[in-house]
């Protein structure tokens, strides 16, 4: 029984989408009581325009309260997206707004809370928003991307927590708002920091011999074209310039192997300055175009170098005791 | 600022000269502000903060040296717009900007109080718009909406507004005001009759194009000549002002009248004029229900309070009667004489004296006087200086009604003849339109009635035998075509007959307007509210049927707010049912996932027999995607048929 009728409250809440909410400003507040001065004395003076004003403004407020829900009603949040930064930086979710309703929406307050406060008084989950934008307009029927920035400061996952969408268009006596509980989330790699040289053992230390060999990653100049060639390495620009087929020759990096080791920061107690440090070890080696790897207590990467490994890398830093 | 402006702009024409300067001068300065940047007071120009003040220290005193208070309704608008004015070169914030729009919606109310005609109300309508549009702009600090749309949004809502108006207009409870004390000064721009005359004062209100009060006579219409209407009737003089009998000299009787059969029905609806008196034609047989009012010795209906409101009240009159025939208490009043003044009048009376002493012969005798001798009627009489009577008799001899009737008066009660002044109006025009008649200022006149003993008060009217045209073709006849209507037209014909016809189709809206509108009050709404089909409405009733009927309108009003034609071909429409379906179970398609993948996924998570699920998804892309090689019929069977297996 219980369970039909809370399956037939969840399809309600399905059928009626986001609560919106929607309480009057402080203008609203004085415009009422604007209103109501106006009645008295309507009533006072037997004066029936007067009355007819009065309920003209009444019935504006109305109105003015169904297009201020209007503006926010329709507005759906349908993705959110960051590409991972470091520990400190600023972290910019792409936030992907859809207007469904066939209305321009104005106005659009966005602001997030990243963690929920605990608190006996019902009315705080209501604050500690804070505005990151106003989105200006919002095309009817259309989507558009915004960017949000909120500071990085804590390694690891970072949720994009609640968003909250606020309007007070167009009157302003309204104020309505409504919640997004995302469950989107960036990666903040630890702080690169740390002063200490790459740990670079002898035997290695010879074999990090830097010499270049043809690869597919840095451009380095031209060749004449030879018989053989692919296709897409011709420079057709340059041949559009004086006839002459040319190549385009790219040299892939390849340095000696390291491997990156926490039981080499043994004598650094603090995990978080360790694996700062393990961080900016990656980025040495990654631009000096080593093949390195990472060992964690948790887990082990193998050799590896280019852009995918170093993502990998970083993430295991991220993610360390997550 | 344009709304506050044409807000302000009624309040001009009677308000002193220097509100008007100020608010000028404060909407110039914010305007010059606007397009040539300069300086409005701030923490920045110390030097305009000390300007303002000072401005707005010497309205102040302005207002209480030509008020006498700031407290009132006149000084209470007067000091409202003066403040508007020097608000609006401080607004700063957005609070400033809010508090100047709800003031502007505040000012139109105030010009209510001075007129509630149809152009006001128009007025009203253009206010409100454009405040709601500075509310819109307001909102919209990046001016993404361009005024035009802006203005279209507002015209937007205050039309969807409307409805809800006219509901809460009709059913909401009116109470009967006032609530308290209304200020001293709440009506005093009334014109109209008043209770003494001088010579000359008449004729400064048929200048007025005002309506007096309008009547609706059921059946039979009087004629012209015998449309008198009764006003204050005029026993006392000092040889210049005539006044009323006051009460201690007046001996109250209850007035003896013997009517004839010729009756006439017909209500009034009288303009509020701020005292007490009500119009009647000439004499009516007892006061109406409402407003409480009594007949006087001199058959005069008063009302027991000032008429501060457009009243309606039904009569029956007669024009045929007998006043007091036989005797009258009040004689001595009807023949009392200045003393020492009129001299050169009372000798010429008295030489009628040797040649009758019947009192009809020696009225007849004043009347050939008028009409034998060169006396004209003019409505733009000389002024008289001396001995007002004697001057007018002897040398002007160019009068409007009210000399006729007050040397007439002079003469009669020189020979003993007892006489009154009756002050009031005569004629009055019908409005084909709706066959109201319309009595205006400019059809006041004044008459008087002299006592015969056994034939009591009769009517007797000089100016009749000086110009016959003004009694019995009212007083346009004689009225040159400019004073009653623009100059321009004044020649044309056709123009001038249009320009009637449109007078008259106005009067009648305006007549509906006040009859329906402006008197809707507590009793007017009862009688409506019974007429629609409420039994007995009291507030309770008015509630329940205002809350039920907005909510219906409210709903009617948000369905064309936010209805959406799904535009869904039946395919989508079928493609979706098949995803509900799935998404009960909480397998949701992505936005960005499409009919392929999204079917790969469902077999990964879904113990479903992968067979439904590939002929659906299969038809679906034939049908939406590729060509119509499939039928909807099938996929609508298939979607049909798919049941997902409770796991």
């Amino acid at each position: 029984m219980t369970r039909t009728l809370s399956e037939f409250y969840q399809r309600f809440n399905q059928l009626r989408g986001r609560r919106v909410f929607i309480i009057p400003t402080r203008f609203g507040f004085v415009y009422a009581a604007f209103l109501f001065l106006i009645l008295l004395g309507s009533i006072n003076y037997s004066n029936s325009m007067g009355h007819v004003l009065c309920f003209l403004l009444a019935s504006l407020g109305q109105i003015a309260m169904l297009h201020t829900y209007r503006n926010l009603a329709k507005i759906e949040l349908n993705n959110a997206y960051a590409e991972p930064v470091f520990f400190g930086q600023t972290i910019t979710f792409i936030l992907l707004f859809d207007n469904h309703s066939k209305f321009d929406c104005y106005q659009i307050e966005v602001s997030s809370k990243q963690h929920e406060i605990r608190s006996w008084n019902p009315f705080k989950k209501l604050t500690g928003f804070k505005l990151h934008r106003m989105i200006s307009l919002l095309k009817k029927q259309q989507n558009d991307h915004y960017a949000l920035s909120l500071p990085a400061q804590k390694r690891g996952k970072l949720a994009l927590g609640r968003i909250r969408i606020a309007s007070l268009f167009p009157l302003g006596l309204f104020h309505t708002w409504s919640y997004f509980n995302t469950e989107y989330t960036a990666l903040v790699y630890p702080k690169p920091e740390g002063d200490l040289p790459l740990p670079l053992t002898a035997e290695y230390g010879q074999q990090f011999k830097q010499h270049q060999q043809k690869g597919v990653d840095d451009f380095s100049g031209f060749n004449s074209y030879r018989v053989g060639d692919p296709i897409h390495a011709i420079a057709w620009k340059a041949m559009a310039r004086d006839d002459i087929l040319r190549t385009k020759q790219f040299t892939s990096q390849q340095g000696g192997l390291v491997m990156l080791s926490w039981q080499d920061l043994n004598h650094i107690a603090d995990i978080e300055i360790r694996l700062s440090q393990l961080c900016s070890w990656v980025l040495q080696a990654d631009s000096a175009g080593m093949n390195y790897g990472l060992t964690l207590p948790s887990t082990t990467l193998h050799y590896g170098h280019g852009e995918v490994h170093r993502h990998r890398c970083l993430t295991a830093l991220a993610l360390y005791e997550q | 600022m344009i709304g506050l402006s044409l807000g302000a702009l009624p309040h001009f024409s009677y308000q002193p000269l220097w509100v008007t300067i100020i608010f000028t001068a404060m909407i110039a300065w914010r305007c010059m502000n606007i397009w040539h940047d300069w300086p409005l007071p701030s923490k920045q120009h110390r030097s305009m903060k000390w300007l303002q003040l000072g401005i707005a220290c010497i309205a102040i005193l302005l207002l209480l040296t030509s008020y006498g208070s700031l407290i009132g309704r006149d000084a209470g608008v007067a000091l409202l717009t003066v403040m508007l004015g020097l608000k609006v070169v401080e607004i700063r914030s957005s609070r400033d900007y809010y508090l100047s729009c709800f003031l502007g919606y505040f000012l139109v109310v105030t010009n209510f109080f001075y007129s509630q005609s149809i152009p006001t109300a128009g007025l009203m309508f253009v206010v409100v718009l454009i405040m709601t549009t500075c509310l819109i702009s307001m909102n919209d600090p990046k001016q993404v909406i361009n005024t035009h749309s802006r203005l279209k949004l507002a015209g937007k809502m205050v039309l969807q507004a409307i409805p809800v108006m006219l509901l809460l207009f009709v059913f909401f409870p009116r109470i009967a005001g006032p609530l308290w004390g209304l200020p001293q000064d709440a009506y005093n721009s009334t014109t109209g009759i008043d209770d003494s005359m001088t010579l000359g004062k008449i004729s400064q209100l048929i200048l007025s194009d005002e309506v007096a009060f309008r009547v609706k006579f059921e059946g039979e219409i009087p004629r012209q000549s015998q449309l008198y209407w009764r006003g204050p009737i005029l026993w006392n003089t000092d040889g210049t002002t005539w006044t009323e009998l006051s009460k201690k000299n007046q001996f109250s009787t209850v007035p003896n009248i013997i009517t004839s059969v010729t009756e006439y029905i017909y209500s009034v609806t009288l303009e509020p004029h701020n005292d007490h008196w009500l119009f009647a034609l000439d004499l009516a047989d007892k006061p109406p229900a409402t407003p409480v009012s009594y007949l006087t010795h001199d058959g005069l209906l008063r009302s027991k309070d000032p008429i501060r409101q457009r009243v309606q009240y039904q009569l029956t009159s007669h024009t045929q009667f007998q006043f007091n025939a036989d005797r009258e208490a009040n004689l001595a009043s009807a023949l009392q004489l200045p003393v020492d003044k009129h001299l050169r009048t009372r000798l010429l009376a008295e030489q009628w004296l040797q040649q009758t002493r019947q009192p009809r012969e020696l009225v007849q005798l004043a009347l050939n006087h008028f009409n034998q001798q060169q006396f004209y009627y003019t409505l733009m009489p000389p002024l008289l200086s001396g001995d007002t009577i004697d001057s007018f008799l002897f040398e002007t001899r160019r009068g409007f009604c009210e000399h006729y009737a007050a040397s007439f008066t002079i003469l009669m009660r020189a020979v003993g003849v007892p006489t009154r002044i009756v002050t009031g109006y005569q004629g009055g025009e019908i409005n084909p339109v709706n066959d109201f008649m319309i009595v205006r200022q400019r059809d006041a006149h004044a008459w008087t009635e002299v006592w015969i003993q056994g034939e009591g008060w009769l009517r007797v009217d000089p100016t009749a035998s000086i110009s016959k045209e003004r009694i019995e073709q009212g007083i346009n006849s004689i009225m040159p075509i400019g004073m009653r209507s623009p100059l321009f037209i004044a020649n044309n014909q056709q123009l001038l007959e249009l320009w009637q016809s449109i007078r008259n189709n106005w009067d009648a809206l305006d007549n509906s307007w006040n009859q329906w509108i402006l008197a809707y009050g507590p009793k007017l709404q009862k009688e409506f509210l019974s007429r629609l089909g409420m039994p007995s409405p009291d507030w309770q009733k008015m509630v329940v049927w205002l809350i039920l009927s907005i909510s219906i309108v409210l709903l009617i009003i948000s369905m064309i707010l936010f209805y959406q034609r799904k535009q869904l071909t039946p395919v989508a429409r079928l493609y979706k049912n098949f995803c509900n379906k799935l998404a009960r179970v909480g397998i949701k398609r992505h936005l960005n996932e499409g009919p392929l993948d999204f079917a790969d996924r469902i077999k990964q998570n879904y113990p479903q027999p992968s067979t439904e699920i590939n002929r659906i998804t299969e038809l679906y892309i034939n049908l939406y995607y590729g060509n119509q090689s499939a039928s909807i019929a099938d996929l609508h069977n298939a979607v049909k048929q798919f049941q997902l297996q409770k796991s």
